[in-house]
């Protein structure tokens, strides 16, 4: 494993001849993106869309993306691991991107120039970086990749481990606890740990009627915490603690009844000190928990990338100019999605999109010599509570006095709305999955 | 900055000047005078539901591609007063000005 | 994928029965005495009713608050036959209408709603004058070609007017079928493709089928605009 100063090293002294040049005919401008996720993939099919004349090159190093976007409904079956595969073909074939499927192991930002495992040296005008995050496993005593990837899942990055806990979750034994932990803040998808637990509650359901989610939380809040719990109450009887339960419409009461998904919050006694990988039993500040399937969402930071090519500051996030998102620490390389430190952007794959968009203008102006325009973004995702309960998180991010702000007013699902508009809502966090992958990725 | 640099953002500015209320390099801190992002910027916002440059097939929600103006003004205006009832079309519709709206309706109509 | 696959098998078994266009198997469509007494059991709408559940029921945010869409792509209701409404209700809850994502959306806008429920909107719309929508304007040869159609058809084609059955101002109700007057062009271009395509079948014994496929598009697109234009203004 290089370290970060090899890391820049392997960059260095690369140069001559070998390279792939950056400017290949004159003012044909290069522009590299290192990762072909959401965030890397909306930038290089943007830049192509802003100026066809640009070369793109994405270095990515999976030759299929797979989904982690609604990727929670493979544990109930709702879609199948495949159906999370993401082609690349259109990106290629409609915009003329291309793509080298390799990692990347140097970075030379004086020469502009990176370096992959496959020894191909490439050139850059303009970098753009959408590396992701890294999950932290280590950060919860007992927990690591081995015990992720056999004994534990995650699932919070698709793919074996995503199978991995649907297998074992059907494999359940009746009137067993399916245990999810929870992430501190920041981390990807904020609504995306509660809406598994209520995806995986209206499964057991069906399948294991006497079976249990119990989410533990480092937290005391989530964003759409108030539509989702009312989402809880409504379809498996949940118990809405107090503070809530004052917000909520006249007539929810709780039963008082024991209810198949329960949240224990940090105030409660929720965070987690140390897990046991063999015996999955669980300590938080409550006391132990013993779990029959864990599903552990660790930790997150910087996709590692980051951190090799001196992306990142103390936090373990990337600071960024708001304006254009290029990296505050090496000029020409511009860092997006949910490595990238957005002030009040919350972590995902919308944010990504958007990001990848004003970033990938940016660039154009940036090279055509014109000043970049005012920035907008957006951040609009839909959430399920059940199968048919919709609900959702609508925001609009500006500027203002140097950050990245929220335009103040309603953002959530109203706790008065009507099953018409949460059976509505459901519907189009369906749809919503195939355009936005679409506006991505075709 | 080089001066040739100076000479584009100068420039630009100028233009911008001419199309915006506010001076469009850096933001001030008064939220009256935030210069306003193009039309094509504040659309681009839009393509994750409702298509890259709003062309969608038969897709549940509304392609934007050439849609009449005043359609599109119409629309963003009930929604965001609560007129014409939406899941989410009213708290995107809050986040941008009547202009910005016009903005955006002017980029949809054009495109092909 | 699974879904795919088994759809793929049912073509392929409803092959020799589907001849040529079908893309998706068409359940069998309906007779015209089935049609007849889907309606006859139509409940009695109430047009106060109707109106509250046009905004409840979110109806109004997509097909608009006295029945005119607010979008051309979606279709204008106003003035349209109730119990059309009403049975394209039925179909859409039943999953006879699949044609496309936006059938799918229908059914579940209208999941778990009653056949009194489904009679009230279907009263309110058909309370509701047509209004003329947006629609490109028709050259002379155009809108005579377009009213060529409409009130003598084509016998070559075997084409029948459409007027004798949606009526000499396309309004409806002959042989149970919907007002065409102030239809959006987008909806009424859409619906012919869909019929053309085979994906719509809930027509009594595939009989709009068969005229849509014998027309040219040019001609679908034409007489779109001409109905829609036969609105109130």
């Amino acid at each position: 494993m290089l370290n970060r100063r090899d890391f820049l090293k392997a960059g260095a002294g690369l140069a001559l001849a070998a390279a792939l040049p950056a400017r290949a005919a004159a003012g044909t401008a290069h522009v590299v993106i290192i990762g072909g996720g959401v965030g890397g993939a909306t930038a290089a099919k943007y830049l192509k869309l802003y100026n066809p004349a640009l070369r793109v090159t994405v270095i990515e190093g999976n030759r299929t993306y797979i989904r982690p976007y609604g990727s929670s409904e493979v544990l109930t079956g709702h879609v199948s691991m495949d159906d999370l595969n993401v082609s690349y073909d259109a990106l290629k074939s409609k915009y003329g991107v291309d793509f080298v499927f390799d990692t990347v192991v140097g970075f030379d930002p004086a020469r502009k120039l990176v370096r992959t495992a496959g020894k191909q040296r490439i050139a850059y005008d303009k970098l753009i970086v959408s590396p992701g995050i890294s999950l932290q496993y280590q950060a919860i005593p007992g927990y690591s990749a081995a015990v992720a990837e056999t004994r534990a899942p995650s699932g919070w990055i698709p793919g074996s481990q995503t199978a991995l806990l649907a297998k074992q979750l059907k494999a359940m034994r009746p009137g067993g606890s399916f245990v999810l932990v929870a992430p501190p803040a920041p981390y990807r998808c904020p609504p995306g740990p509660y809406e598994r637990a209520a995806l995986v509650t209206e499964w057991m359901r069906r399948h294991n009627p006497t079976g249990k989610v119990l989410i533990l939380d480092p937290k005391d809040s989530f964003v759409t915490d108030a539509t989702m719990q009312l989402g809880w109450h409504r379809l498996y009887g949940y118990n809405i603690p107090d503070d809530y339960l004052q917000d909520m419409p006249a007539g929810v009461k709780n039963s008082g009844k024991p209810s198949p998904i329960e949240w224990v919050r940090a105030k409660d006694g929720g965070t987690v000190e140390k897990i046991d990988a063999r015996s999955l039993v669980v300590t938080t500040h409550q006391g132990e928990v013993r779990a029959d399937v864990l599903n552990i969402v660790p930790p997150m930071k910087a996709g590692k990338l980051a951190f090799d090519m001196g992306l990142t500051d103390a936090s373990g996030w990337c600071p960024i100019d708001r304006r254009t998102f290029e990296s505050s620490v090496h000029k020409d390389v511009f860092v997006i999605g949910d490595a990238s430190i957005a002030d009040a952007m919350p972590k995902s794959g919308f944010s990504a999109n958007n990001q990848a968009k004003v970033t990938a203008r940016a660039v154009v102006d940036q090279l055509a010599g014109r000043a970049p325009g005012e920035p907008v973004w957006e951040n609009t995702c839909y959430a399920l509570a059940g199968p048919d309960y919709g609900l959702f998180v609508a925001d609009v991010f500006r500027l203002k006095d140097g950050k990245i702000a929220r335009v103040p007013g309603e953002r959530y699902l109203p706790l008065d709305a009507s099953m018409a508009k949460i059976r509505l809502a459901a519907a189009y966090q369906q749809a919503w999955l195939r355009t936005f992958t679409e506006d991505c990725f075709a | 900055m080089g001066s040739l640099m100076k000479i584009w953002t100068l420039s630009f500015a100028a233009l911008a000047a001419a199309f915006t209320p506010a001076h469009a390099a850096e933001p001030t801190g008064r939220a009256m005078a935030a210069p306003a992002p193009t039309g094509e910027a504040m659309a681009a916002t839009c393509a994750a539901c409702h298509g890259t440059r709003g062309k969608l097939g038969t897709v549940e929600f509304v392609p934007l591609a050439g849609m009449p103006e005043t359609e599109f003004v119409r629309a963003m205006r009930d929604f965001k007063s609560g007129k014409r009832q939406s899941t989410l079309m009213g708290h995107v519709a809050n986040g941008f000005s009547d202009s910005e709206v016009r903005a955006m309706a002017r980029y949809f109509v054009n495109v092909k | 994928m699974s879904r795919f696959y088994f759809l793929a098998a049912l073509v392929l078994a409803m092959n020799s029965a589907n001849a040529g266009h079908a893309e998706l198997p068409a359940p069998r469509t309906p007779s015209v005495n089935e049609v007849r007494s889907t309606l006859a059991s139509m409940p009695r709408g109430d047009v106060q009713r109707g109106k509250q559940l046009n905004q409840s029921l979110m109806c109004a945010s997509c097909h608009g608050d006295a029945g005119t869409a607010p979008t051309r792509n979606w279709a204008s209701l106003a003035g349209q036959r109730a119990a059309y409404t009403y049975k394209s209700l039925l179909d859409f809850q039943s999953g006879g209408r699949h044609e496309n994502d936006r059938a799918t959306l229908m059914k579940v806008a209208v999941q778990g709603i009653s056949r009194q429920d489904m009679a009230d909107v279907a009263t309110y719309y058909a309370s509701l004058p047509a209004v003329a929508t947006p629609a490109p304007k028709l050259d002379a040869a155009a809108h005579a070609r377009a009213d060529r159609l409409a009130r003598r058809g084509d016998p070559a084609r075997l084409l029948t007017p459409c007027a004798s059955c949606h009526g000499a101002a396309g309004q409806g109700g002959i042989n149970e079928t919907p007002a065409l007057a102030g239809q959006s062009v987008g909806s009424f271009v859409r619906t012919m493709q869909d019929y053309r395509a085979g994906k719509r079948n809930t027509d009594a014994n595939q009989g709009m089928r068969q005229f849509a496929e014998r027309l040219t598009m040019q001609e679908v697109r034409e007489l779109a605009a001409y109905y829609a234009r036969l609105g109130k203004k």
